[in-house]
């Protein structure tokens, strides 16, 4: 089992659901999806239902199986392109459909094992489904459908009512689809400047808000229609989540590369921003950014049944039998967002009991009205038209192929040649030639400044050198432009880019680099002539390019040092107290910076390839000098030999910081034994009379004190000659 | 063909380090104190060791000091 599959793959993340089941749950499910004829090993049958779900024909008669009300979930799914839908989204949604049955549609379809719940894999393995929702909770736990099952699933009819209005046929309106795409670039590349932090409750703080709010590009007036949305930046910032251009790590967003996708056309990319749609919770039409824990926002379901209604009766029931031969064109009715609200009011279990108060007296149209213009228009999802005083609206081409079953729209042309450099560093962009690739490259190294019908970006030192450390080159950066450019790059523009990215060659940093380190200089140039390394650090240690492991075939390893583990003994003081001698295989790189401040090498004293350095009173002067200390150098030599500075060392350190010694003539008393002079030392006789021990069995005594101290010791039968 | 003898070598993984373009641009580092007090010992004159650990704090710093240092394994 793989604990942490890609995010499509479904396959995997279905075969991990069905691993947390018991035995027992196991069998239960197989035994509707794949209907097994023998008793067959557990592993065995999660395999079967991971491949029955690749299996059509297996899926067409499962899910006819089932009751309508979960036959319209998967149809649901299905329709909103997005696999994953949180339990109370969807209960929400059978409710609006007049399912008012609650977790048993949902329950069936887990039963049959077409939908899987997405389960904490710390949880002890799910006996039924309602532990599940017990360890989630019922509105927040999270099912997942395979994609190959929603799809299949899309043909069910829903019930929905046509709320087509009659008679005119304005000319039809249509956004560019570019809106979102450049608003959620946008958004990407203010959080690639700096991450996001959430709060505990996964929500913005003030600081983020207003930032936000404030932003002129987030902000700006859409090129379309005059619909703005509130909190746009907000929208933008979560949606950009959703869609997976931002991750979140340790409570912050983050960029994230941009999905491969965004090079595959617009139509792929704003049929991803749709699916991703329903995962945005903490905004809503008409309030702006509202994060809705605990309770749930009831913007995934409304803004799917609105869309949804706009498809009303035109969309082709997948019972529908082929004898009748293909379809005819579907109708293109245009509808009034008033009737979509009404329906909703009428139908939906929480929509208009979360609308604003002043929302009420047109029944929630305002809300319709600032979704379907607000974000499905410039989405590409519906048209819009203007007739007599009111706006009405319909699905798209690429709204109908989602939604109603229609064909799949005609990419719009591209247009190559669309920036325009200038002299000034910035970069105008005409709408026209822009698509969600070019959008993508754009925002990796310059910062989009304006949105609008021409959008304009400007060239900086910062976002060039995000850009490079992105992955890209000068000479890509460059080439870009000069592609998409109707003139050519003016050089002034060149050079600056061409000087920022040469400032950014100034300062190499390795993050985790693998250093090797040769016995000496000569094994270094010959392991750099065979290219076994190629950046030479010192004379004896050099690295790759790119500072990853180097081939290790043509070395004979004789150590291996983790440059994050404590530092280890690795050095011997000799007898003389200033030689020190360096353990080869122990010596970890620090020591190499670290006892030049102590120590001068020995030159040309290296028998067996043994280093050997040596102190003196000018190497302990200089690491005085570097504000060292003699704590500072007994605590490095403690780690380093396993005992603190020598004698001979200390007598270097603090020679000069004592009182000068002196020299002079003493009598001294030498006794046989340290016993006798242990006695003579206790004795407050002979004690009183001593200046000074010097040693195990020495003394001095005064001159004048001499003839005292021998009377003394003839009474214990001591004799002084 | 004579196959070429191997060569003693020791690894040091994980090293955290910062090569500058010249070691007049190293002593600019070095003299900015809440950088130097990120580097554990000077390799040579344009190789600074950093603490393990603190490669964060050097980025966000030379970043704040102006410069756009180009970011190797991260």
């Amino acid at each position: 089992m793989s604990s942490h599959p890609e995010p499509d793959d479904w396959s995997a993340r279905v075969r991990d659901s069905l691993s947390g089941y018991t035995e027992a749950l196991l069998r239960a499910v197989a035994a509707k999806l794949i209907k097994p004829r023998t008793n067959q090993p557990a592993d065995d049958l999660v395999e079967k239902s991971v491949a029955a779900l690749a299996n059509p024909p297996v899926i067409d008669r499962r899910v006819k199986d089932l009751p309508p009300a979960a036959r319209k979930l998967l149809a649901l799914i299905g329709l909103s392109r997005q696999p994953r839908w949180k339990v109370g989204h969807l209960i929400t949604l059978l409710a609006s459909l007049g399912h008012a049955e609650g977790f048993a549609p949902v329950q069936a379809a887990l039963e049959a094992g077409l939908l899987f719940p997405e389960l904490n894999p710390l949880a002890p393995p799910l006996e039924e489904f309602a532990d599940w929702l017990g360890q989630s909770g019922t509105l927040a736990a999270v099912a997942f459908a395979h994609p190959a099952v929603a799809t299949r699933a899309r043909g069910e009819d829903l019930g929905l009512p046509d709320l087509a209005g009659g008679g005119l046929e304005p000319p039809a309106r249509q956004s560019d689809g570019l809106e979102w795409p450049l608003r959620l670039a946008a958004v990407w590349q203010q959080v690639h400047a700096g991450p996001v932090r959430l709060t505990q409750a996964n929500t913005l703080f003030k600081r983020d808000q207003t930032r936000l709010q404030g932003d002129e590009v987030l902000n700006a007036p859409p090129a379309d229609l005059p619909v703005v949305v509130p909190d746009p930046g907000a929208l933008s910032l979560f949606w950009a989540a959703a869609a997976g251009l931002l991750g979140e790590t340790d409570g912050e967003l983050r960029a994230n590369p941009f999905p491969v996708a965004w090079d595959a056309g617009l139509l792929n990319v704003l049929t991803q921003l749709f699916a991703a749609l329903p995962l945005v919770e903490a905004w809503d039409p008409l309030a702006g950014y509202a994060p809705s824990e605990p309770g749930l926002s009831p913007f995934p379901s409304a803004g799917l049944l609105a869309l949804l209604l706009l498809a009303g009766g035109g969309r082709e029931p997948a019972d529908r039998p082929r004898s009748q031969g293909p379809p005819a064109p579907p109708a293109r009715p245009w509808v009034d967002p008033g009737a979509v609200a009404g329906w909703l009011w009428e139908h939906h279990p929480s929509w208009a009991g979360a609308l604003p108060p002043a929302a009420n007296t047109d029944r929630g149209r305002a809300w319709v009205e600032a979704f379907l213009f607000g974000v499905a228009y410039p989405l590409r999802l519906v048209e819009a038209a203007h007739a007599d005083t009111s706006w009405v609206v319909r699905l798209s081409d690429l709204g109908r192929h989602l939604l109603a079953a229609g064909p799949e729209p005609v990419a719009p042309p591209v247009f190559p040649q669309t920036l325009l450099v200038q002299p000034n560093a910035e970069v105008l962009a005409y709408r026209q030639g822009l698509t969600p690739g070019l959008i993508g490259t754009l925002s990796r190294f310059a910062r989009w400044k304006g949105i609008g019908p021409a959008c304009t970006l400007e060239l900086n030192p910062e976002q060039t050198y995000r850009g490079l450390e992105a992955g890209l080159t000068y000479p890509m950066i460059l080439q870009t432009l000069a592609r998409h450019g109707t003139r050519p790059v003016p050089p002034s523009v060149a050079d600056l880019l061409q000087g920022w990215a040469n400032k950014r060659e100034r300062i190499t940093v390795y993050a985790s680099a693998v250093l090797v380190e040769f016995p000496t200089p000569a094994d270094l140039d010959e392991a750099v002539a065979r290219g076994v390394v190629s950046v030479r650090l010192t004379d004896r240690i050099g690295m790759t390019a790119n500072g990853k492991e180097p081939g290790l075939s043509q070395l004979r390893l004789i150590g291996n040092r983790d440059y994050e583990s404590k530092p280890q003994r690795c050095v011997t003081v000799g007898d003389d107290g200033v030689t020190l001698t360096v353990d080869a295989a122990q010596a970890d790189l620090l020591l190499e910076a670290e006892i030049a401040r102590y120590a001068d090498p020995l030159p040309g004293d290296a028998p067996g390839g043994v280093r050997r350095f040596r102190i003196g009173p000018q190497s302990l002067r200089r690491a005085a000098d570097l504000g060292l200390a003699l704590s500072d150098i007994d605590v490095w030599f403690q780690d380093r030999t396993g005992a603190p500075l020598s004698p001979a060392g200390r007598l270097f350190l603090l020679g000069r910081q004592l009182p000068p010694p002196t020299a002079g003539r003493r009598l001294v008393v030498q006794f046989p034994t340290p016993e006798i002079t242990d006695g003579v030392m206790q004795w407050p006789e002979t004690r009183m009379l001593v200046a000074e021990r010097l040693g195990p069995t020495a003394v001095v005594v005064e001159e004048d004190a001499l003839e005292a101290f021998r009377r003394v010791m003839a009474e214990v039968g001591l004799v002084l000659s | 063909m004579t196959v070429q003898a191997r060569l003693s070598a020791k690894l040091h993984r994980r090293v955290c380090l910062v090569l500058t373009e010249d070691a007049v641009l190293a002593e600019e580092l070095l003299a900015r104190k809440k950088l130097s007090q990120e580097v554990a010992g000077r390799l040579t004159d344009r190789v600074l060791l950093i603490r393990p650990g603190r490669i964060d704090a050097v980025l966000d710093e030379l970043r704040k000091m102006g410069h756009t240092p180009q970011v190797v394994g991260k």
